[in-house]
Order: C-alpha cells, then structure tokens, then sequence
C-alpha cells in the first residue's frame, strides 16, 4: 500500500482539523512547503494535499502554495479542496498536481464529474466522507441518506477510477482506521480506494495492510506524523 | 567541480521538476534551446510530457535534432526521460506515427497491457538487467514512478532496465553516452534523486564539453 502523507494547507500553514471541524484545528507548519518537504525527504512517494480555504470557498485559494509544493518535492501529489468546476481542475493540474480530489460537487453536479472523467480519467479521485455508512456532504456538516456503497457503485459505473473514503466518527482522532466501513466500501467498486482517518500508530498501519480489501491501494496519514508516533519511512514498512 | 546540466525545452510540459530535482542533488540544471548554452554544458536531459509526433516536430523546428546528434558524437552524456527516452529511438506508432532522433536503436510501441488501464500511472519496481554507473547503489526491484501509454523496444543489449505491466517491457536503455529511463527520476523520491546524481556523475567525468 502507498502512503500518502496530508498537508491541509489554510491561511497558508499546515494544519490538521478534528474531525473536519474548523473550530478544532492545530497548526503544524508555518509554511506548508516545510512539511511537503519533510515527508518527501523522509521518503514520501505521494502527497495529499488539501486546499482547506477552497473547501469552504468553492474554489481553489492556495494555488501558488501547491505550486510551490510541486516543485520542491521528488514525487507527485494530488490535490482537493473546493474544485467544483472544470477550470478550477486545470489550474490545479497546471500548477503541477498529479492528481486531483473532488468533493461532493462529484455527488451534486453529474455533469462536471463526467467533463472531468472524460478528460482526466486516471487523475481524478473521487473523495466521500461517511458518517454511519451514508454519504457525508457540504464540507461534514451535512449527513445524507445516501449509502456510501450504493454512491460509490454508482460512481464506478460513471468512470470513476479511485476514490478517497474517510470516515469522519475516526477522522483526527488517532484511535485507529475504520476497517469495516473501508472494506464494504470497496466490495461495491472494482476501483481503487485510499483509506483515510484514524491513524494513530502503526498497529493501525499494519491493520490496514492485513485487513483490507485488495483494491484498497493507500493510505492517507496526518495528524500522526505530524506528531512524530512514527516515521514516514517507519509507515511505509509498516504497509508493505 | 560539480557538472552543469543543460535541460532541454522544446516547449512542451513542465520542465521545472527536472531542475527543482537537479538542484536537490546539487547540480546546477539550466533549461535551455539555446545551442552555444548546450554545447557548454557536461551534460544534457532530454525531458518530456506529451505526445511524441508533436514533440518532433518541436525538436525540429528549433534545430534540436542536430544540436542533440552533435554532443552524442561529442561524448556528452544524454539522459532522455519518459517521452523524452522514446525521443531517442528510430520511430513510434504514436498518432498515426512518426520517425524520432535515432539515437537507440529499434521503434516504440503502445504499451501491451493485457487487461490492465493504459496509460500506466503508478510506482512500479524496476530490474537492472545489468550493471550501470547510472543505477550505482540502486538494488534491483526499486520502485519508480511511471505515467505512460508507450514503451520503446530497443536492441537487447541496451536494455538497462525492465518492470511489469501487463507484460514485462524495458524502461531504462543505455548505450555508450546515451542513456534513457521510462519512469521520472524527478518524481520517484530518494531512488529517483540518487538516479540523478548518478547521472550528474557521470557528467562531471565526461570529456569536458566543447
């Protein structure tokens, strides 16, 4: 599995929320950059980067911090946070992203996600939040009636490649993945999944390398490392 | 003294993370077409995103091709990098096809994937089918990261490298002071960087540049 260490970038620092809530956050970096380049240099082969203003804004408000994360780090990175129209995707791109995350504007606006399918294809991830096994929407303060498995069946029959899933109940917390949820998730898609929350040590690491589906292809780490549990190099011997 | 390694930029795809990664390793890289600039440096990267018809085209309109033939017979070292190693071969069946540089040896080909998704994207573990300067303290079966659609097919004795797609196709190629790698270097981390220090090594030993 493929590690995937988080910079959520917002006022142009690092930091990392608490279950998603803006009220709960805790700065890490002043500069985003230092921790792109710590995780990169500590042997990183992919970043998660998240635009957490251009959540709240519906567009992207950090371009020139993913600039400049692309430049300095010897690996890719994909990118999210408030891209919900086909311009916002390119600029991203542009900027030097691998990849690029899409929210619920996936969920909400079939007629972008099949523009950026059909033209990204195998860049665009697909992310759902769940709270319960149903689909989370509006940036976590909004649960929907929609089951994450039926949504991301749906999905995968409109050409999603892969998908981000989080459960938002273990999100910042560190008291471990949510196997379960993961697992029915990624038996409703041939697709690749990114598991995402409650990483804590690596027991949890470990779990998810053992204990996933075979589709389930990485795992995304914050709060973690930021607290230096372990290493980036320690995680990645941890998944393999 | 440490080598100077022109990049060239024939216009196409982001060439900035070539350099940021050069100058990671300490190499001073400076993206350039301008020949009297290329002919000053120790080495050249040919770098590349992008279709290889197009791209020719580029090369060919800037007069690269002959700047590029010209410091192979020099002695230079050439290090082309994803479209940029197809670059080096005789031809490809890319969009209808197109001839290349003819530096290598042998055609490129769409990648056989038997049920797999083209393009490739991801990291992949690489073979050295055998010894190189380029891939010094590199054990077999490090991962690289790879985004393509097409492979070339040299000679066998230039192959350098090989990894699995579907089928197993050679992604790294060297013959005498041309060198080539399927995957980006750039993009592959702490395996990718000591690639390019190789390289750079490689560089600062070559016949001084004319």
């Amino acid at each position: 599995m493929i590690l995937y260490p988080a910079i959520d970038i917002r006022g142009g620092q690092a930091v990392r929320l608490l279950q998603g809530d803006y009220e709960r956050e805790t700065t890490y970096d002043s500069d985003p950059v230092d921790a792109a380049r710590r995780w990169a240099e500590e042997g990183a082969q992919f970043l998660h980067v998240v635009d957490l203003d251009g959540a709240k804004a519906g567009e992207p408000r950090n371009l020139e911090a993913v600039r400049r994360i692309a430049a300095a780090v010897p690996c890719p990175i994909q990118v999210g946070g408030g891209l919900r129209g086909p311009e916002a995707v390119s600029a991203v791109l542009a900027a030097g992203a691998e990849r690029v995350v899409i929210g619920t504007a996936a969920l909400r606006d079939p007629q972008f996600l099949d523009a950026v399918v059909g033209e990204h294809g195998e860049s665009v991830v697909v992310s759902i939040d769940t709270r319960g096994g149903k689909v989370s929407l509006a940036g976590w303060t909004e649960t929907s009636e929609l089951d994450a498995s039926s949504a991301v069946a749906d999905l995968t029959g409109r050409g999603v490649r892969r998908f981000l899933c989080t459960a938002i109940e273990v999100d910042g917390t560190m008291e471990g993945p949510a196997i379960r949820e993961l697992n029915g998730i990624a038996a409703a898609t041939s697709a690749q999944v990114i598991a995402s929350g409650g990483v804590g040590d690596l027991p949890h690491l470990e779990e998810l390398a053992r204990e996933t589906a075979p589709n389930i292809e990485g795992a995304i780490v914050g709060r973690a490392l930021y607290e230096r549990k372990f290493t980036v190099a320690e995680a990645i011997a941890a998944l393999t | 003294m440490s080598a100077r390694i022109a990049i060239l930029d024939y216009g196409m795809g982001n060439l900035r993370s070539a350099e940021k990664a050069l100058e990671h390793v300490g190499v001073s890289a400076r993206m350039s077409r301008d020949p009297v600039e290329v002919q000053a440096a120790d080495g050249v990267i040919l770098p590349g995103v992008g279709a290889m018809p197009r791209a020719m085209e580029r090369i060919r309109e800037y007069g690269l091709d002959e700047l590029i033939a010209e410091r192979r017979e020099a002695g230079v070292p050439i290090l082309g990098i994803c479209l940029g190693l197809q670059l080096l071969f005789e031809s490809t069946s890319e969009f209808g096809g197109s001839g290349g540089l003819g530096l290598l040896e042998g055609p490129v080909e769409t990648l056989h994937a038997e049920g797999l998704k083209v393009p490739h994207i991801g990291w992949s573990p690489v073979s050295w089918e055998r010894e190189s300067r380029l891939t010094e303290g590199l054990p077999s079966g490090t991962p690289f990261y790879f985004v393509h659609s097409f492979a070339p097919r040299p000679a066998a004795e230039d192959v350098l490298g090989t990894a699995e797609y579907g089928s197993r196709f050679a992604c790294a190629a060297e013959r005498e002071n041309v060198f080539g790698v399927q995957f980006h270097p750039e993009k592959s981390s702490s395996a990718g960087l000591r690639l390019l220090a190789n390289f750079a090594g490689i560089c600062a030993k070559a016949p001084a540049a004319a």
